[in-house]
């Protein structure tokens, strides 16, 4: 059984207790409103027609034998219906900033000409039900014209490569200029020079999508010139914003409603094509329109976490101090530059030279965008297996090669508070760390091999701009109104927890209003690890200011209510503030059939005060089960002969099943660092930096081979051990 | 939209019969036992059946039993019961493991025997909708692209790999198919019932139009008979096999009288070791033994650009197969 234990804090009155979600029962007996769920009177259904090619400019498409198809109200083309698609291509994944977007070379519409990838969009219909709208999609006739293409991201940047955007292949950047992203840090030279020894090693991590529960949805309804939009978004406020902009509407004149929602993991950030697609049918045919995407539609037209190549060469003196560090990567971001392709992790540590250029490159494969921690696991993995390397190489544990190089707090740059190596120390004692790695890789006698790996990390909890509005009446009932929606985390829960907890009254006192713009005021959206500290934050203040206007009028009487509201914009005086974990993960391999099974996991996080253990440790389980799949499982594949994808979905994304997850036993080390709602920090996205990296090292550790790419299939560990 | 005409059917001759009807109107036919693989591939696209033939209203071909002869297993059956049945596990454990191995508790509640045994393959070309020789176009896309999961033996000109875990089993155990059709019964052994595909690059078994496969029959075993089916897979649950292996030993004490060893996922067709067979004859099971005949196992192999690892992985798994079966 996995284990939930935390140290360090005692619970307050709510807060730090284990608390079932608000709207359990609504979501285990079927009550729950998801958008596919909505009904509206004269409702229409639609399809999308993509791309069967990987690149093809679109020489006609006649929908005249479609549009005569009875029961086919609207049809939309590249042709009529020029839609700016901005989060769709931002360059530099600046998602929420317009003037980055306004300044974009290479835009992206609901439909392309050319097409740039299988499933880019073509064409939609509205029909009057999803039948029609199907067969509707056969009876339109495209005449592509296909284009060479191309799927690999250096191959991408070769001479002579299918150019994917008139500028070349390597993604401008958030100026509209031509350059790779470079962070140069000291005298990276001067840091190789001073090195005893120096290592170099490539690493590759394949696209994995985010494979949340929910395909993407949107049902659009027109009410004369406000668009009311029900869509599954990991952001309302920022949803309606985007869609806004991209319809040449204001802000007020859309509102966009999230009930319940099956999941995201960064695929339902931003507005999405479906939105404005469905926003556009809706408005043509007069009638609500609901879009619906199949699960292999949203596998391929959404987007995924960005497939890697990472060059990396570290300076090492043989007392285990790092000199230099450099990476050299590559990521592939499709051909629309959702977001920024980067790869973290040299942050990490402390060694003062450090460069890191990082090239993001069109392919023809599928869009990359947001996917849990959009830069981290796959960089994590590529550093910190390469920094394990280093460290078995000259001779040290890697858990003390780390502390020596771990990024600490400076006189320059101090923390809030920093609590790593107390994290490390803790997992190193839970886990047995000692007992449990091999000294020397490989070690084990015979085929079926163990090791242990272990990986670290620091992730930003910085706090920012949200509101909140808290409304009292004479019986003493509150109201919270936060513009949050639940995509797993608890959101509701929680920060109907951290008003209970402010007013000193129980959590059953408190109705958490959320997920309807026109309802709830600006909330900083579910991306980023963002919700509990801003928004719970605003939460705490707006409590603050009805407890003073209660303090100064006394409780309302009557029918009389009090309302008070907050958009704090909160700072941290200067310090960064990050949480902190470590993993420590035992595998066994069986070298003769290249199977991978995890024994043990231990994760050992300090997020600050948990509000909610019960969430806080799903959400670091949960994490690290999708950490775990991209480390041993998961990859789109693409045929090289003819730019199809072969493995989307579940099943040929070998995602892992019930069956295959492992206890991982979760530790909070709790701190308040005075900084976030009762000293809360992020806590969504920490878990799945670490797993890749730990589990891979964890591998290497067993067989004393090192696995540079993920996923560690069969295939790679019969390779390394013939 | 397509549209589909579904025909429940009442028995088994009515099925070939309602078949035979909608061929001779021009019409492509499936028959469903479970449906939970043909329903999705008639969405998908990769199947184009027009008629549905609804197998789950008939009342025949449901049953195991045991006569003097040996135990006959219905076509309808599903794998759930086959791998729950007391004696198939007690007299055929490779069966009722191959079984019981498919898949998910959900499709193993609901597929059948006969489905499972004549479910088309799950290469990623093919399920893609690629115009390979499956679909009935004249390339196979795997022998230049992605075939690491294709065949190490008997391919070309197409290189899928048979999905089916009973199916092994069945060869194994020297099962007698039992097939209506449009021409009445017949019986063909489960060796000669599928079909490499440099006889057939199209269908991997030698059922003919509208013909279907109703039961197996296995004949009886002798008493000092032991069998397995040891399966690899990526996950626990819910895919195919990379590598089954389906073993019937009949032993004296520890020495081998007669051995069948059958291969899942790694050829067209359910595949035949002889030459581990061959070996295994005659022998006492040990471990230097068992690692021999592995080693034999590959012998034959022909692996493509990306699937080598097969090699060392199917030694292994036949090792590991034939090792399980030494006497206690």
């Amino acid at each position: 059984m996995s284990e939930l234990t935390r140290t360090g804090l005692e619970p307050l009155n709510t807060i730090g207790n284990e608390t079932a979600r608000v709207d359990a029962v609504e979501r285990v007996t079927g009550q729950a409103k998801y958008t596919r769920d909505w009904k509206l009177p004269g409702m229409l259904y639609a399809k999308v027609l993509r791309s069967p090619h990987p690149h093809a400019r679109i020489v006609s498409i006649d929908t005249t034998e479609a549009a005569a198809l009875p029961g086919v109200r609207s049809i939309i083309t590249h042709e009529d219906a020029q839609v700016v698609w901005g989060s769709g291509s931002v360059n530099g994944g600046r998602q929420y900033n317009d003037p980055t977007k306004d300044a974009t070379l290479h835009r992206r519409y609901i439909f392309n000409n050319p097409v740039r990838f299988v499933g880019d969009s073509v064409a939609a219909v509205a029909a009057t039900d999803r039948h029609i709208a199907a067969q509707a999609l056969t009876l339109i006739k495209v005449e592509y014209e296909e284009l060479p293409f191309v799927l690999e991201p250096e191959e991408s940047l070769a001479d002579g490569a299918p150019q994917i955007w008139p500028e070349g292949n390597l993604c401008p950047d958030f100026r509209g200029e031509l350059n790779p992203m470079v962070s140069d840090i000291g005298d990276v030279e001067a840091g190789f020079e001073e090195a005893d020894r120096v290592f170099e090693e490539r690493y590759e991590t394949s696209f994995i999508h985010n494979a949340q529960m929910e395909p993407r949805c949107a049902l659009a309804h027109w009410q004369r010139d406000k668009l009311v939009l029900y869509t599954p978004s990991q952001g309302i406020s920022n949803c309606r914003h985007d869609t806004a902009r991209d319809l040449g509407l204001e802000d007020h004149q859309v509102q966009v409603i999230t009930k319940y929602m099956g999941g995201g993991f960064g695929n339902k950030n931003q507005n999405q094509d479906a939105d404005l697609v469905a926003a556009t049918l809706s408005r043509r045919a007069g009638v609500p329109v609901m879009l619906e995407y199949s699960r292999r539609e949203d596998w391929l037209g959404v987007h995924g976490r960005w497939p890697t190549v990472q060059n990396y060469k570290i300076g090492v003196k043989e007392d285990g101090t790092v000199t230099a560090m450099e990476l050299r990567g590559y990521s592939g971001m499709g051909p629309y530059r959702k977001n920024s392709g980067g790869i973290s992790g040299m942050d990490a540590y402390g060694c003062p030279n450090r460069y890191r250029e990082i090239h993001p490159v069109y392919t023809n494969r599928t869009t990359s965008g947001n996917f849990r921690a959009p830069s981290e696991p796959h960089g994590f993995y590529g550093v910190e297996n390469m920094m394990d390397e280093v460290a078995y190489q000259i001779g040290m544990d890697p858990v003390e090669f780390t502390k020596i190089n771990m990024r600490r707090p400076t006189e320059e740059q101090q923390f809030t508070n920093y609590s790593l190596e107390e994290v490390i120390d803790d997992g190193v004692e839970r886990f047995n760390w000692q007992a449990r790695r091999k000294v020397v890789p490989g070690s084990d006698d015979g085929p079926i091999k163990r090791g242990a790996g272990f990986s670290f990390m620091m992730f930003r909890a910085g706090v920012g701009t949200s509101s909140a509005i808290v409304r009292v009446n004479a019986r003493e009932e509150y109201t919270l109104y936060v513009g949050v929606t639940d995509i797993g985390p608890g959101a509701k829960t929680t920060m109907g927890m951290i008003a209970a907890e402010a007013l000193n009254v129980p959590l059953s006192q408190v109705e958490v209003v959320w997920g309807d713009t026109d309802r709830c005021p600006y909330s900083v959206g579910e991306s980023g690890s963002r919700t509990t500290i801003m928004t719970g934050i605003a939460v705490v203040e707006a409590v603050q200011d009805l407890q003073r206007q209660i303090a100064d009028g006394g409780m309302p009487s009557g029918s009389d209510v009090l309302i008070a509201s907050a958009s704090p914009t909160p700072t941290t005086d200067g310090k960064t503030r990050q949480c902190f974990g470590a993993h420590f993960v035992e595998v066994e391999v069986d070298t003769r059939v290249g199977s991978t099974r995890i024994l043990k996991y231990t994760a050992v996080h300090e997020s600050g005060r948990i509000i909610n253990p019960t969430t806080a440790r799903d959400q670091i389980r949960g994490a690290t089960l999708q950490g775990i799949g991209q480390a041993l499982h998961e990859n789109l594949l693409y045929d090289p002969k003819t730019g199809q994808p072969l493995t989307p979905g579940y099943y040929r994304g070998r995602h892992l099943t019930h069956k295959d997850i492992p206890d991982i036993d979760v530790h909070f080390i709790e701190v308040d660092d005075g900084y976030g709602p009762f000293g809360a920090k992020t806590a969504g996205e920490s878990g799945i930096i670490l797993a890749p990296a730990a589990v891979a090292n964890a591998v290497a550790n067993a067989t004393g081979k090192r696995m540079t790419s993920l996923p560690i299939t069969r295939d790679k560990i019969l390779g390394a051990m013939a | 939209m397509k549209s589909l005409t579904n025909i429940n059917a009442t028995s088994f001759n009515q099925a070939v019969a309602a078949a035979q009807q909608a061929s001779e109107q021009g019409q492509s036919v499936a028959f469903s036992g479970g449906g939970t693989d043909l329903l999705q591939q008639v969405k998908d696209g990769t199947d184009a059946a027009d008629v549905i033939i609804n197998l789950r209203s008939v009342p025949d071909g449901r049953i195991i039993e045991s006569n003097g002869a040996g135990v006959s297993i219905g076509g309808l059956v599903t794998l759930t019961e086959v791998s729950e049945d007391p004696l198939v596990i007690s007299g055929l454990a490779a069966i009722a493991q191959a079984a019981g191995s498919v898949g998910t508790p959900q499709i193993r509640n609901v597929g059948t025997l006969a489905g499972n045994v004549t479910q088309r393959p799950w290469c990623w070309y093919y399920r893609n909708g690629f115009n390979c020789f499956k679909a009935g176009g004249e390339e196979c896309f795997s022998v230049n692209g992605e075939n690491g999961q294709h065949a190490i033996f008997g391919g070309g000109p197409s290189y899928i790999v048979h999905p089916s875990d009973v199916a092994p089993a069945l060869v194994a155990f020297d099962a007698v198919f039992q097939v209506t059709g449009p021409n009445g019964d017949r019986e063909v052994s489960a060796e000669d019932f599928f079909l490499l595909p440099i006889t057939n690059p199209v269908r991997e078994n030698s059922l003919s139009e509208n013909e279907l496969l109703t039961g197996v029959r296995i004949p009886n075993v002798s008493a000092n008979t032991v069998s397995t089916y040891h399966k690899v897979m990526d996950r626990e649950a819910w895919t195919h096999a990379e590598i089954g292996v389906a073993t019937v030993i009949q032993r004296d004490g520890n020495s081998v009288q007669d051995a069948k060893v059958v291969l899942a996922g790694v050829a067209p067709i359910p595949w035949r070791v002889q030459a581990v067979e061959d070996f295994l004859t005659g022998k006492q099971i040990s471990a230097a033994v068992a690692q021999e005949a592995g080693e034999i196992g590959i012998q034959d192999s022909q692996p493509l650009s990306n699937n080598a690892h097969k090699l060392p992985m199917t030694s292994a798994a036949i090792e590991r197969a034939i090792l399980s079966l030494a006497a206690g």
